[in-house]
This record gives structure tokens, C-alpha cells and sequence, in this order.
């Protein structure tokens, strides 16, 4: 969807002259505004505190590459986003099976009470994890769950299910119904039906459904500040906020922190700009 | 049964008692970021460890909000809980002592308890049962920057009362010079002057009367009192710009950069001025002084009452043994000794005092020598409900935001409501 | 993103519709059942395997700690042992009497007036731009959007430094025009001003690639044609372009009003709740009120407040504006 946006337009015609370039600059602008707090985050990362201090804006004099070295040398920094891609890994991988599963039932069976449980499942859209937070903590504390990964992600797949089933079940829906009559016809059984024929041909929106959780649970902050005491199980939101807590006083180290903790999303982002873009949105309008 | 039996047996009972000696792990839950302390600590664990096979000794080391936040939920599971931690006593010990979490160790430390002064020892006792062992004592009192007082024509000796105070904020500032540094964006560090003027304005008795719910409690007139003097000092200024936004570290470090001239803290800020300022060298001992918290004109405390933290290390329910032998082995009079001798604390023990080499911190040691009476500090002897409550409207009163009358309802309210 | 389908759930009558064509002629439940398979052996063997992981997950980590949250409002409870003293409504008593509460409350309305008359021009602004062939139109997007992808909490830090009295944009200004540093995040009247930039920055790029969507599906030749009428093109923009638009505006609105709602992670770096709680939101007020306090009762009470209103919104909101959609 969104490539096909600069071969579209709405007015029917390309903007000339004047307006054009006023257009454009004030584009521009905004541009350098929206960039200017990850760039000088980038760049401030490379100062001694002194400039710092002194002169926030513009280029480092002596370029502290040590500022990242030492970063990037420490445990840390590796434990912490190993930390993240576990959790956004398992997540991901629980949301799609356990969702993929329960739409795939809300699709194709009717039995009794399946409308009601429909409704029932989709009260979680109403509202966020925040709201029952406390509660949810001693249940996840009666559990055993506290301080371990999966009391981080069962809650995050549970809270996903509302949406991805619902998200699932219209495009499942929308596989040609002839598909599930021949493939009854041939004797084969819904299992066989869902795993040979509803998942290879749902590619697009069970990336789109990965995409959503996994962005989720990867900058997630508020569940794993509640679960999570040990640091070695952090995640690198936790992570940078205790790096934070710990270097009050350095704030180039801070800056250097961010900067390379939030490097891996701004990458992916890059490389995958159209489907991350198109996950993200079009997940939130298609239902 | 021949020779290779025997070997496989051998094997088999080596398989199976191993684990039975490499399976206890003890740990300890620290807050410190002072180099000198977790050296220390280091060496203790690795010390028993030596002379204890089969014991491993974990210490964790935790920064002060985040061991705040997350202590609470750590005690919750046998999992995270741990063995040993660290605590400031008061109303959060005796809370997480009325859940059950916390052993009841008298017998057993009742050898190390002999040694150390009392006021300590009473501190880490609930219902008159010790639940662990106290390691440290502190007080928090005025350290100057003596350039900077001179500079301003400001001399410390000559501040005996709170108005004596307040002249030479007024001189300090006359001068151009910032006269106060305080984190006050951790709240905290600005409970100490509420406490500190409820101490000197209704002496020793004045919180436990509150608790009890003597005079109107909170709303009595010592703390509304109390209030009215804190945004006397609020009113003229004297804290660094922005010192709402101000973390501890951080003013520690204005202080240490010699960018303030005062600030109230523990003894730990003697250790934390230099790595925290920018320069990471600080001010040097030599021009650094201390002074106690002036008395208040017509108040009933003295000028030597203390307020300051006892810390100890608390036992839970689910720890070994081996953690509680631990407890002992730290708390030998060589460890005390040691750590007084390298200034990275005031150990609990009688005399303490005299093992401590740095002049600063020997002034500290005689300062809490003198005390005519020690109080903890008041939002970890409140509990942690109502000492949240205290640190936000010791911040709001400073700054004019809320009435002392209001202030001193909000912590009324705070404690009608646990 | 993850409340808006509520409406689509309770609708589900309207769904099935398309997949088969005959229900267009009868609603009646005979027909209905007709086009639904009757459940085999193999059927029952799928339900009995395929629906209770979701179910059970959903029950245990979503419902249950929702009512468990109705259940602790109404004690005084530490978290420790078990909920014993019961105080009735108290707990709501107390978390309405709170100012930072209200103040909470009043932020999070704030975050929604400006999401609206801030926000929604400046990303429908941006979108009608960019959908328009402009040169780097890619770039430009790519760069708005950027700031969405990143977390919350590493915005809010950012933040933090971008607007430090000493180091950051303030300092910058006041140097230049002589006068003392101003700290923003420390004043407790623009702190939350603080709040509502970095939402904005974070949160427009998303709201723009929405409008951008549904400006691709209007049709090019309605508005072609009425440029051959004469049109003018701020009227095509007002009786064509915006009308269309709609359904996406009611969207973004949706989205705003949700996110402000649930919005934490930026508080906890950027100002903690401070100075003063001037800068909660009712998740911050949560929090700091409920959870680092460990009063477990009066932080599910709020937790019940919050749900309330998210709730009634969800439901008004649909019933009001997205019938159509």
C-alpha cells in the first residue's frame, strides 16, 4: 500500500511552481525537526561530558568512539536485547499458534455457544493491559511466574488474542469456501485443511499479525517493570531505563545507550520499511 | 564385588553428594554503588566461600530506586526471593515482617549483637525479635563547600540555629553563589529537612506521638510548624536551578563540581561527591566541612539529635542455613574494622569510631557517638504508603505548592488510609 | 491499536453475510445454520483441540485479573496474605478525592483536545502533501513514521535530554536571548506541555500513513470530473476529499483517544509523574499510586475507573460515529 502512494494521487495533479516548492520546504523542515532528537542523541553519545555540557548542538571536537566501544563490549548490552528478541520471539510465535488455531475454529465450525465465545474473546480489545495490571501481577506472582520470561509473555499473547483473531478469522473466511468442500470431498480432515491449505495461503496476514506483536512485546516496558527483578532477565526497555538509573551523572553514556539500543528497530526498519509500514497501519484499518 | 564396582560406586556417591555440597547458594541483595563498599563485600563472599565449600555467596548490588521498586515484588516468590537483603529498618521492615517474610534469627545472632551499639541493634528488631543483623549506622548533617563559605564571608560554626541558617543562604546568594544543592527530583533528599525540623521543633518524641495519633496526629502543630519553616527556606531561593529535575546523583554532583554550597545528605555522600561530578575528582576532603542540622529557637529537640539511617541485612523465611552462619561470618570485628579503616562505612559496632581513618567520616562517627537520640529516617520508618506521602509534600511545601497545613493532612490522610 | 474491532465483534451477523450470498435474502436462523458445516467427529476432535489455548489464556491473563481488579477495589490490601478488610466504596472515595488524580484526569483529556486540533490537521496536512507526487515523497514518509516504530521509553528519554534546561532546546533559547535557564520538565506549569511534544512527534507519523490509506481509495476520476465542473481545489478538498476521508478520521480520532488513554511509558523517563503529579496519566497515576505503594485495593480501583472509561468510550464511540464504517 504504500509505494503505490507516489504513483496515486488524489488531486490529479502534480503540484507546480510556487506552491510546490513552499510545499516542499516546509516539508523539509519538518523533516529535520522530526530526525534533529535521534541524530543528536546519535552524535551527543560521541562527546565527553564536558562539551557535552557546553555545546550540545553540533559535531563532537574529539570523537569518544569509547563512549560505544564500551558499550558495545559489554555484557549487558548483548543480554539485554537477547533478552527482547526472546521474549518478541516466543510471543510471536504463541500468538500465531494459539490465534491461528482459535480463528481457524470461529471460521469454519459452528457448535453451540461459538457466537457468545466469539464476544467473549473480543472484550479484550476493550481495553489495555494497564487497567488490570495489579490484579494481573498476583495472578502471574500465584503462578510462579514472577522474574521469568514466560510471565512476560503469556499475558503479552493473551492480551493479542482479541485482535488476532480477529484479524485471522475474516481472512481465513475469505479463502474460497470451494477450497474447504473439495478438500472435505477428498476426506481430508479440518487439521490437515488447516495446516496444508488456511496457513500457506494466509502469508500476508499472519506476517501482519507477527509484525504487530512482535513490535509489541519488543518495546514493550510497563509488564516487564512489574514481572522482572533479576537484570540479567531485562529486556533492553528495562535495560536502558537501569543504565539510565545507574549513569545519572553521564549523560553522553546514556545518549550512546539509546543510541544503540534503538539501532537494531531503526535497521529493520530500513530494510523492511514497506511491510513494517503496512503491518503496522493496515493491520489497524483492514477489520 | 570387585575393584570396577567399587570405582563405579565410588563415582555414584561422588555423583550424588556432590550436589549436596555445591547446591547452597546464599544470596545477598546490596544496595551500594560505592566501589570501596562492593569491594569489600566481594571479598567477604569470596572469603566464606573459601573456608565454606560447597557455599556460594551471591551478592547483587541494586541503585537505591530501583532496589525501592523492586523489593517489594522480589520478596513475593520463593524463586526471586532473596536469601539475605538489605534494609533501613522502620515501618517497611516491620510490614514485610507482618507478612511473613522475615525469620526470626535472635538466638542465632545474639553472639554478634553484644558488640554493636544498641541503638543499632534495636533498630533491626521487630516486636523485640532480631529478624537480622544491622551493619551500619549514619547520620545525615550539612557538608560545605569551605572555598565557597569563605568566598561568601558565611562561617559555618556560626550556624547554630535555623535563623542562622536561613542568614547565610541569604549571604550565600548576596554572593552569587548557589547556597544549597538537593535532589529533589527523587523527592527524598527533601524529606530530610521536614524530618530534621520536626525533630528540632518537637523533640524526640514527636513522630511517635503522630503515629499514635496524639494533638491531631500529623496535623499537629509540630508538623505544620515544621512546614511553615521549610518554605521559609523554600521562599528564598536557594536551590540550584531546576532542582525539581534533579536526581540524587546528580545534585551530589553540583556539589561536587563546587557549583553549590551546601547539601543535606547521609555519610554516603562523602564517598558518591567525586565519581558523581562531571570532573569525576570532586571537591578534595580537605576543603569539604560538616555541620549539624541548627536547632530551631523554642523547639524542644537538641542540636545533637540525629537522623540517619541504621541499615542491616534482613533474613527471610526461605533462606538456608548457611545464610544466617553468613550473617555471622560478616559481621566478625575484622570486617568492621576493615571497612571503617577504608571509609566505606560506619560500622554498628561500639567504638566504632576509632577504627575510622578519613577525617570526614570520623566527624560522622563522632557525631552519631554523641547522639542523644538516633531516628531513623521518617519515610522507611513510615512505611513505604505513607513515606512516599512524606517525600512528595516535603517537596511541595519547599516549593510553595501546597500549605503546611495541607501537607501535614495529606499525611494524615495517608496514614488513616493503610 | 489493539481496541478498535470491538464493534466488528458484536457484529458478527453482518460478517457472515458476505461469505455466503443467500443470507442476503433471509436473516432467519434456519438459513443460517444451512451454511455452516454440521460438525463431524473430525470437527469436535479440531474444537476440543484448537480452542482452548486461546481460551484458556485469554481467561486466566485477561478476564480474570479484570474482575479480580472489581473484587480488590473494594479492600484495603497490601498484597501480602490475603484481601480481608473490606472498606466498601472507599477506595473510590479516595482515588477521586486525590488532586493528582483529577490532574491525571485532566491530562489525559488534554492529550486528547490536542491530538485532535494539533495532531489530526498537522498529519492530514502532511498526508494531502505527500500523496500529492512530491519529490521525496518516500523519504518523507519513511522519515514520519520512523519515530512510531521506536519505544515509548526510549522517545521519553530522548525527550528528557532534548529538553534539559542545561543541555537541551531550552538552554539553547535562553542562552541566545540572555535569560536563565528555563526548566521545562521541572515547571509545573508547562511540564506536561513536554508530554504532548513527544506524543505529537512520535505519534503523527502513524496518523498520517492512516490518511495517506485513505486518500489511495478515493477515486481519482470523482474528483477529476470535478475539476472539469470547475471546482476549485480547496472545494474538492471540502466537498470531496474530506467527506471521503471519513471513515479514516473517525479512525485516527479512535486511535488518539486510545492511546492517550492507556498512554505510560513516556511518563516514567520524561518526568516520573513530577513536579508536583502534575504530569500523570491515569496508567502513571496507577503506577506510582498503586503499585510502587503496593496498595494493591486502591490501584485496582483506579485500574476499574480506567476500564469503565474505556469501555463506555469504545461502545459510545461506535454506536456514534463508526455505525457506518
Amino acid at each position: 500500500m504504500t509505494d503505490a502512494a507516489s504513483e496515486r494521487q488524489p488531486s490529479g495533479r502534480r503540484m507546480r511552481g510556487l506552491p510546490a516548492i513552499v510545499a516542499f520546504a516546509a516539508l523539509v523542515v519538518l523533516a529535520v525537526a522530526v530526525l534533529m532528537p535521534i541524530g543528536l542523541t546519535g552524535l551527543n553519545g560521541f562527546k565527553e561530558l564536558g562539551e557535552l555540557q557546553t555545546h550540545p548542538f553540533g559535531l563532537p571536537r574529539v570523537w569518544m568512539w569509547s563512549n560505544y566501544w564500551g558499550i558495545l563490549a559489554s555484557l549487558r548490552y548483548w543480554q539485554v536485547l537477547g533478552n527482547s528478541l526472546l521474549i518478541a520471539a516466543l510471543t510471536v510465535f504463541l500468538t500465531l499458534a494459539v490465534s491461528s488455531m482459535a480463528a481457524f475454529t470461529f471460521a469454519h465450525l459452528r457448535f453451540f455457544g461459538d457466537r457468545f465465545l466469539l464476544s467473549y474473546m473480543m472484550l479484550g480489545l476493550l481495553f489495555p493491559v494497564a487497567t488490570a495490571i495489579l490484579p494481573l501481577f498476583i495472578k502471574i506472582r500465584d503462578l510462579g511466574l514472577l522474574d521469568s520470561y514466560w510471565g512476560i509473555v503469556l499475558p503479552q499473547v493473551a492480551f493479542s488474542l482479541a485482535m488476532s483473531i480477529l484479524l485471522l478469522r475474516v481472512a481465513f473466511k475469505q479463502l474460497p469456501i470451494e477450497l474447504l468442500d473439495a478438500a472435505m470431498m477428498d476426506g481430508c480432515g479440518y487439521f490437515s485443511y488447516f495446516f496444508f491449505i488456511t496457513l500457506p495461503l494466509s502469508g500476508p496476514v499472519l506476517s501482519t499479525v507477527a509484525i504487530i506483536s512482535f513490535v509489541g512485546s519488543w518495546n514493550g516496558y510497563l509488564l516487564p517493570l512489574v514481572v522482572l527483578n533479576s537484570e540479567s532477565r531485562y529486556p533492553w526497555t528495562l535495560g536502558l531505563m537501569a543504565y539510565q538509573g545507574q549513569y545519572t551523572t553521564s549523560w553522553q553514556l546514556v545518549l550512546a545507550f539509546i543510541s544503540l539500543t534503538i539501532l537494531p528497530a531503526i535497521l529493520i526498519f530500513l530494510l523492511a520499511q514497506r511491510y513494517i509500514v503496512a503491518g503496522l497501519t493496515a493491520g489497524a484499518v483492514k477489520a | 564385588m570387585n575393584l570396577r564396582h567399587l570405582a563405579l560406586a565410588a563415582v555414584c556417591a561422588a555423583a550424588l553428594s556432590a550436589p549436596a555440597f555445591a547446591d547452597t547458594t546464599v544470596t545477598l541483595l546490596h544496595v551500594s554503588e560505592d566501589k570501596t563498599t562492593q569491594a569489600l563485600w566481594d571479598q567477604i563472599a569470596k572469603d566464606y566461600e573459601a573456608t565454606h565449600p560447597g557455599v556460594k555467596v551471591e551478592v547483587k548490588y541494586l541503585e537505591n530506586e530501583a532496589f525501592k521498586a523492586k523489593l517489594p515484588t522480589m520478596l513475593q516468590a520463593d524463586e526471586s526471593r532473596p536469601s539475605l537483603f538489605y534494609t533501613w529498618g522502620g515501618g517497611v521492615m516491620d510490614a514485610q515482617s507482618k507478612a511473613g517474610f522475615l525469620k526470626d534469627v535472635s538466638a542465632d545472632v545474639a553472639g554478634v549483637e553484644a558488640n554493636m551499639a544498641p541503638t543499632a541493634v534495636d533498630a533491626i528488631k521487630v516486636d523485640g525479635k532480631a529478624v537480622g543483623v544491622p551493619f551500619d549506622q549514619g547520620v545525615v548533617s550539612f557538608f560545605y563547600n569551605k572555598k565557597l563559605f569563605e568566598k561568601a564571608g558565611v562561617k559555618a560554626e556560626e550556624i547554630k540555629s535555623w535563623d542562622d541558617l536561613l542568614a547565610a543562604v541569604k549571604t550565600l546568594k548576596a554572593a552569587g553563589i548557589t547556597p544549597i544543592s538537593v535532589g529533589a527530583g527523587e523527592k527524598w533528599p527533601m524529606h530530610f529537612y521536614y524530618s530534621y525540623l520536626v525533630m528540632r521543633i518537637g523533640g524526640e518524641h514527636a513522630l511517635a506521638d503522630a503515629k499514635a495519633g496524639k494533638d491531631g496526629g500529623f496535623k499537629s502543630a509540630i508538623f505544620v510548624e515544621a512546614g511553615k519553616r521549610l518554605r521559609e527556606l523554600g521562599a528564598l531561593e536557594p536551590f540550584q536551578a531546576g532542582y525539581l529535575t534533579t536526581k540524587h546523583a546528580e545534585s551530589t554532583g553540583i556539589f561536587g563540581d563546587g557549583k553549590a554550597a551546601m547539601e543535606l545528605m547521609g555519610e554516603w555522600f562523602i564517598g558518591m561527591q567525586a565519581p558523581s561530578s562531571a570532573s569525576g575528582k570532586g571537591q578534595p576532603e580537605e576543603d569539604i566541612g560538616i555541620f549539624s542540622f541548627p536547632i530551631v529557637a523554642g523547639g524542644k529537640g537538641k542540636a545533637t539529635d540525629t537522623l540517619g539511617g541504621v541499615n542491616g541485612f534482613l533474613v527471610t523465611k526461605t533462606a538456608p542455613k548457611e545464610a544466617v552462619d553468613f550473617l555471622n561470618f560478616f559481621s566478625q570485628e575484622k570486617y568492621a574494622k576493615e571497612a571503617a579503616e577504608k571509609g566505606a562505612y560506619i560500622p554498628a559496632y561500639k567504638g566504632s569510631g576509632a577504627w575510622v581513618k578519613d577525617p570526614l567520616v570520623k566527624q560522622v562517627a563522632a557525631e552519631l557517638a554523641a547522639t542523644t537520640y538516633h531516628q531513623n529516617f521518617f519515610d522507611q520508618d513510615l512505611g513505604p504508603s505513607v513515606g512516599r506521602v512524606i517525600n512528595d509534600v516535603s517537596v511541595a511545601v519547599a516549593a510553595g505548592q501546597t500549605t503546611p497545613e495541607a501537607a501535614a493532612a495529606a499525611i494524615q490522610d495517608a496514614w488513616d488510609q493503610q | 491499536m489493539t481496541i478498535d474491532r470491538a464493534a466488528l465483534a458484536y457484529a458478527p451477523a453482518g460478517e457472515r453475510v458476505d461469505a455466503s450470498p443467500e443470507m442476503a435474502f433471509g436473516h432467519t436462523p434456519a438459513v443460517f445454520v444451512e451454511t455452516r458445516r454440521r460438525m463431524s467427529m473430525n470437527g469436535w476432535a479440531t474444537l476440543i483441540v484448537f480452542l482452548p489455548p486461546a481460551l484458556l489464556l485469554f481467561t486466566i491473563f485477561v478476564a480474570l485479573p479484570m474482575v479480580e481488579a472489581g473484587w480488590y477495589s473494594f479492600f484495603n490490601w497490601n498484597g501480602f496474605g490475603r484481601p480481608e478488610k473490606f472498606i466498601g466504596l472507599k477506595n473510590y472515595v479516595w482515588v477521586f478525592d486525590n488532586p493528582a488524580f483529577t490532574r491525571a484526569l485532566i491530562n489525559n483529556g488534554l492529550i486528547i483536545v490536542v491530538s485532535l486540533l494539533v495532531q489530526l490537521p498537522l498529519a492530514l496536512g502532511v498526508a494531502l502533501l505527500i500523496a500529492g507526487r512530491m519529490t521525496g515523497a518516500v523519504w518523507f514518509r519513511m522519515i514520519f513514521f520512523l519515530p512510531y516504530i521506536l519505544a515509548d521509553v526510549a522517545a521519553g528519554l530522548i525527550w528528557r535530554f532534548m529538553l534539559d534546561g542545561q543541555i537541551g532546546i531550552p538552554a539553547i533559547i535562553t542562552s541566545l536571548l540572555g535569560l536563565q535557564p528555563f526548566y521545562l520538565l521541572g515547571s509545573k506549569d508547562w511540564a506536561f506541555s513536554a508530554v504532548l511534544i513527544v506524543i505529537l512527534w512520535k505519534y503523527f507519523g502513524f496518523h498520517m500513513m492512516l490518511y495517506i490509506a485513505g486518500l489511495q481509495g478515493i477515486d481519482r476520476e470523482m474528483l477529476e470530473a470535478a475539476e472539469m465542473d470547475g471546482a476549485k481545489p480547496y472545494q474538492r478538498f471540502w466537498h470531496i476529499t474530506l467527506p471521503l476521508l471519513g471513515p479514516m478520521i473517525r479512525l485516527s480520532i479512535f486511535f488518539s483517544v486510545v492511546g492517550a488513554l492507556q498512554l505510560f511509558d513516556i511518563i516514567v523517563p520524561l518526568t516520573g509523574g513530577g513536579p508536583f503529579d502534575t504530569t500523570h496519566t491515569m496508567v502513571s497515576f496507577l503506577y506510582y499510586f498503586g503499585i510502587t505503594r503496593m496498595r494493591v485495593g486502591f490501584g485496582s480501583a483506579v485500574g476499574v475507573v480506567l476500564f469503565i472509561i474505556c469501555v463506555t468510550f469504545a461502545f459510545g464511540y461506535r454506536r456514534l460515529f463508526m455505525r457506518d464504517d
